[in-house]
């Protein structure tokens, strides 16, 4: 499976979401990093034909997507953010009604729906009503929808946002299980997430892809160092005016903080290894702790 | 994917509201209809019902035939001995009732001697009792002549053309005489409440089909929908499937329960009477019997359900608001009814689609077209019209939904 964005753009009035993106995508789990309003969103509607760009293509296989129409569709899953569903139909229900719209035979479906409820672990909840479910019981119902039709392209827009932190391990695990001879393409502000199950990290900012590589690849771009920093407490307020302070963490007698600097930003300053959260502070900046489910 | 349309529409709480309603309005409908017809009996009591209708069927069947001259006559000698006698001439009410119940029998052929010895634009109960037995026999040639009257008349100048006024005589001229004459209250009553009932299925069927094609976006499932591989054809279809099916089924089940209701209580007689028999439809122009006036009611009823409906579909397919599906066929309703009065209006609106809901109301109404040479009368315009646009609405239906682009 071979995914081409041939200068994809997406401009609504004089905005441009998703401007001039080229990349070619194969099997594997990428992971596409971004702030809000950083383009996920189009990018990835555009990938499922909810959205014509309108400049550009996307060519899977070597043909153009919007062409290929149904043929393309039918190798797609998609859980998009705002994950909507039918409230009165129950789990089962809901599996049939969207294997019918993808297409998947009603044999098939049957037995793909009770292998997919068993992996999501909504066995017991199979014939209760979507609307009694919890929040991670209807993810995982999205998920399952997502896998209904076994996708080459499985498309997934902030699957964990809302999750608590064992939903969203189990989560992490499914999605890199379900990862074998596909192309995963994973959108979400959990650095973590990305950072445990991409092979190949997508950073994406006002609509371009700014970095993208491996976890090491990236990281090791970044042009500055890292360093621990225990500083007493009266100290903090200066060393966050300033450096860039990826975490602050508070002991009884001191504070422990996590500085991007190229210089050494106090003398008890520990070189350490920078991880995902680290770049993703660097390169978005103060704007990437606007939201709560960055860090 | 039909199936799960159809279960999408009728699992929501809000449809079994509106079907309940429905219901309720259905039984209230042929209440009413029902006591349309009521019997006087020989002690002057008024009642309804199976047997009430079945007296009255009995009484008026006694004078079941052709209306020649020679029945008009009898009527006239029946009408005069009655108002001759003790109770006719009485003081008391219930004694004014007990002659009443004599004259049932042929209290349609007596209206219809009212209505032609009147004038075209007024009636007078007691005009029968003045009619000589000479002046009878020119019962069919003053339908004509009141029509002649009342288009020459100042009031209606310049109303219809030339060529408009030589059809509504030549129509007229043009309906079978003698009339054939038999009970045919059932039907009188069932037309005369099927536009309500009509209009009752239509507002609370757009409840149901109102989501059809908007749910998606409220619920946010639009996502899902438009990814999957039938999302933009087959799915479209079945929706549009699943909308033809709720449409039909709620309004045939409701039109058949109601018909079926309303001649079983009160006789399924006459239905091959011509309208204008009796007091309701003596001027319409449309030469139809009762069976072909219910025909046209209950299909451009239909008719109307569907393009109003499909509509209402189309619209929330484009704007994806299922507040306004909602309010289009309320909308299509009642504001022809508020315009009503502005007689400048009245060949427009009388093209509008809620007249499809009330064709037995249009069958009465006077609202002529010309379309090059010929004339017609507004009932087979509407349906043409109507049927011809509810098949340009599907497609694009089909069109401007599969083409959505979630922002």
């Amino acid at each position: 499976m071979k995914l081409v964005l041939d200068n994809l753009t997406k401009g609504f009035g004089e905005f441009v979401a998703v401007d001039h993106i080229n990349l070619t995508m194969t099997n594997g789990i990428y992971g596409l990093l971004g702030v809000n309003g950083a383009g996920k969103t189009t990018l990835m509607r555009m990938l499922c034909t909810l959205l014509k760009p309108t400049g550009g293509s996307i060519y899977c296989n070597g043909k153009d997507i919007f062409e290929m129409d149904g043929e393309y569709r039918n190798l797609v899953g998609y859980l998009p953010q705002d994950f909507g569903f039918y409230p009165e139909f129950t789990v089962k229900d809901y599996l049939f009604y969207i294997a019918a719209i993808k297409g998947v035979r009603p044999a098939v479906a049957r037995k793909r729906t009770n292998e997919l409820i068993t992996k999501v672990g909504l066995a017991k909840a199979a014939d209760k009503k979507l609307k009694k479910l919890s929040g991670g019981m209807k993810r995982r119902v999205g998920i399952a929808q997502a896998m209904l039709n076994n996708p080459k392209i499985l498309i997934l827009d902030e699957p964990t946002a809302g999750l608590d932190p064992n939903e969203r391990i189990r989560f992490r695990n499914l999605i890199s299980g379900l990862s074998e001879e596909r192309l995963v393409l994973l959108s979400t502000h959990i650095v973590s997430d990305i950072e445990y199950t991409a092979n190949e990290i997508l950073m994406m900012k006002d609509g371009a892809i700014v970095n993208k590589g491996t976890l090491d690849e990236i990281t090791n771009t970044m042009p500055e160092k890292v360093w621990q920093c225990p500083v007493p407490q009266q100290e903090v307020s200066s060393i966050t005016k300033r450096y860039k302070v990826s975490n602050i963490k508070t002991d009884r007698h001191s504070v422990d903080l996590r500085v991007i600097s190229a210089e050494k930003p106090c003398e008890t300053a520990v070189c350490v290894s920078p991880s995902l959260e680290d770049v993703f502070l660097y390169y978005f900046g103060e704007k990437a702790g606007d939201d709560n489910d960055v860090l | 994917m039909t199936y799960f349309e159809l279960k999408k529409i009728f699992l929501k709480p809000v449809s079994r509201i509106v079907l309940t309603i429905l219901a309720v309005s259905l039984c209230v409908v042929s209440y009413f209809a029902i006591g349309y017809v009521d019997y006087v009996d020989e002690n002057g009591n008024n009642t309804i019902g199976i047997a009430a209708a079945s007296a009255l069927r009995d009484e008026k069947n006694k004078w079941a035939g052709y209306i020649t001259d020679d029945v008009l006559r009898k009527v006239l000698q029946e009408n005069a001995l009655i108002n001759n006698s003790k109770e006719y001439l009485s003081k008391d009410v219930t004694e004014n009732n007990k002659a009443y119940s004599k004259k049932q029998g042929f209290s349609d052929i007596r209206d219809m001697i009212n209505r032609a010895f009147g004038s075209f634009q007024s009636y007078n109960y007691y005009r029968a009792d003045s009619v000589t037995q000479e002046e009878i026999s020119s019962f069919y040639d003053r339908r004509t002549a009141n029509l002649v009257e009342w288009l020459k008349s100042d009031e209606q100048e310049n109303r219809y053309s030339e060529q408009e006024q030589q059809f509504l005589i030549a129509q007229y001229e043009k309906l079978k005489k003698p009339f054939y004459y038999e009970y045919a209250d059932g039907w009188a009553a069932l037309l005369e409440y099927a536009p309500s009932i009509i209009m009752l299925v239509v507002l609370t069927t757009g409840f149901l089909a109102a989501g059809i094609f908007s749910d998606e976006f409220q619920l946010k499932a639009d996502s899902v929908f438009f990814s999957a591989k039938l999302g933009r054809d087959k799915a479209v279809a079945a929706k549009i499937k699943a909308g033809f099916i709720v449409v039909t089924s709620i309004y045939w089940i409701t039109v058949v329960l109601y018909s079926g209701i309303i001649l079983t209580v009160l006789g399924f007689g006459g239905a091959g009477c011509a309208i204008q028999n009796g007091f309701s439809n003596w001027k319409a122009f449309y030469n139809i019997t009762y069976l072909q006036d219910y025909l046209l009611t209950v299909l451009g009823g239909y008719l109307g359900n569907l393009f109003i409906l499909f509509l209402s579909m189309f619209a929330s397919a484009k704007t994806h608001s299922k507040a306004l599906a909602v309010s289009i066929p309320f909308i299509l309703l009642f504001i022809p009814s508020f315009l009503s009065g502005i007689s400048v209006l009245s060949e427009v609106l009388g093209l509008l689609p809620d007249q499809l809901l009330q064709v037995y109301t249009a069958v009465k109404t006077f609202n002529l077209y010309q379309i090059g040479d010929r004339v017609v009368g507004a009932v087979p315009i509407i349906l043409t019209m109507y049927f011809i646009l509810f098949c340009i609405l599907l497609p694009l239906l089909y069109q401007v939904y599969r083409k959505t682009e979630i922002k």
